[in-house]
């Protein structure tokens, strides 16, 4: 009776044993579902300078995400400056391999005519072309 | 009495320097290559001699002395402008900064104080103040006018 009951104690224990060994054998060898991107960099109070069509354009924002190799978000409050302008927005997406930048919210861009306000931007600098949609207003200097 | 100074101050200097401005209610391009600015829906444009107002401009633009001037503004559909007490009316028109003329081609017209003229082209010499309408069929109506000229 006595042996009987270890019997059926060992082949309990057995499988537990077995079972945890599948669990920790099927947790193991499933697939992970989260994506690690180390490309993913944020910094603060961020400025520095690139290189595009138009020569050096100096670009600083509160917060900087660069979302992989060819873009980079400029989040918050942000600039471009160069040589034939200076855009003032917030949360300007730029694309470096393209060499667009772009936002949706409004701008304040001065130049050497004046000072132009606008609801967004599309800077296409290999057209040298700026496209500002929707309602804009453009102070001369004229 | 210092308030009714500054105030009086202030209205004859924001008169002197009457704003020069372009307001666009679709769209507005700016070309650096070109050298132009594209406005698009609503557009007003605005200097120290005209207001216009059309659906599309195209104003050309040099740069002098570091900052950029307009040398020709095109405008597009629904023009109406703006001058004195005169207001032209027409399809097309051209106004040249060198020569401070503006051209109206298509169905133009000429409203002031005292008459209203009709025509298929306008060529207003603002300097000269002179006014020369033509018709479809180039019969030429000459009006050498104006308020310089009506004592003569």
């Amino acid at each position: 009776m006595n042996r009987s009951l270890v019997d059926k104690i060992i082949n309990i224990l057995l499988f537990i044993v077995l079972s945890l060994q599948f669990l920790i054998y099927y947790h193991n060898t499933q697939t992970s579902t989260q994506v690690l991107n180390q490309q993913n960099i944020s910094v603060e109070n961020f400025s520095s300078i690139i290189f595009n069509q138009s020569g050096l354009t100096k670009i600083g924002s509160k917060k900087l995400n660069k979302v992989n190799e060819n873009q980079i978000f400029l989040e918050g409050k942000s600039y471009l400056e160069n040589k034939e302008y200076k855009i003032y927005g917030e949360d300007i997406e730029i694309k470096l391999d393209e060499e667009v930048s772009s936002s949706q919210k409004p701008v304040q861009v001065i130049n050497s005519m004046g000072t132009l306000n606008a609801k967004g931007f599309r800077n296409i600098d290999s057209e040298n072309k700026i496209y500002f949609d929707g309602s804009v207003t453009f102070i001369t200097n004229d | 009495m210092i308030k009714h100074f500054l105030i009086i101050s202030f209205i004859l200097i924001k008169s002197t320097y009457a704003e020069s401005y372009v307001r666009a209610g679709g769209s507005l391009i700016w070309d650096s290559k070109n050298q132009n600015y594209t406005a698009s829906e609503n557009v007003e444009f605005s200097n120290d001699k005209f207001i216009a107002y059309s659906d599309k401009m195209i104003a050309e633009y040099i740069e002098e002395n570091n900052k950029e001037v307009f040398t020709k503004v095109e405008l597009f559909d629904k023009v109406k402008i703006e001058f004195k007490d005169e207001i032209f009316l027409g399809d097309y028109a051209v106004y040249t900064r060198k020569d401070n003329i503006i051209k109206l081609v298509g169905n133009v017209t000429i409203q002031s104080p005292t008459r209203v003229l009709s025509g298929h082209e306008l060529i207003a010499d603002i300097d000269n103040n002179k006014r020369i309408l033509n018709s479809a069929n180039d019969e030429s109506l000459v009006e050498a006018l104006l308020d310089n000229n009506a004592n003569n």
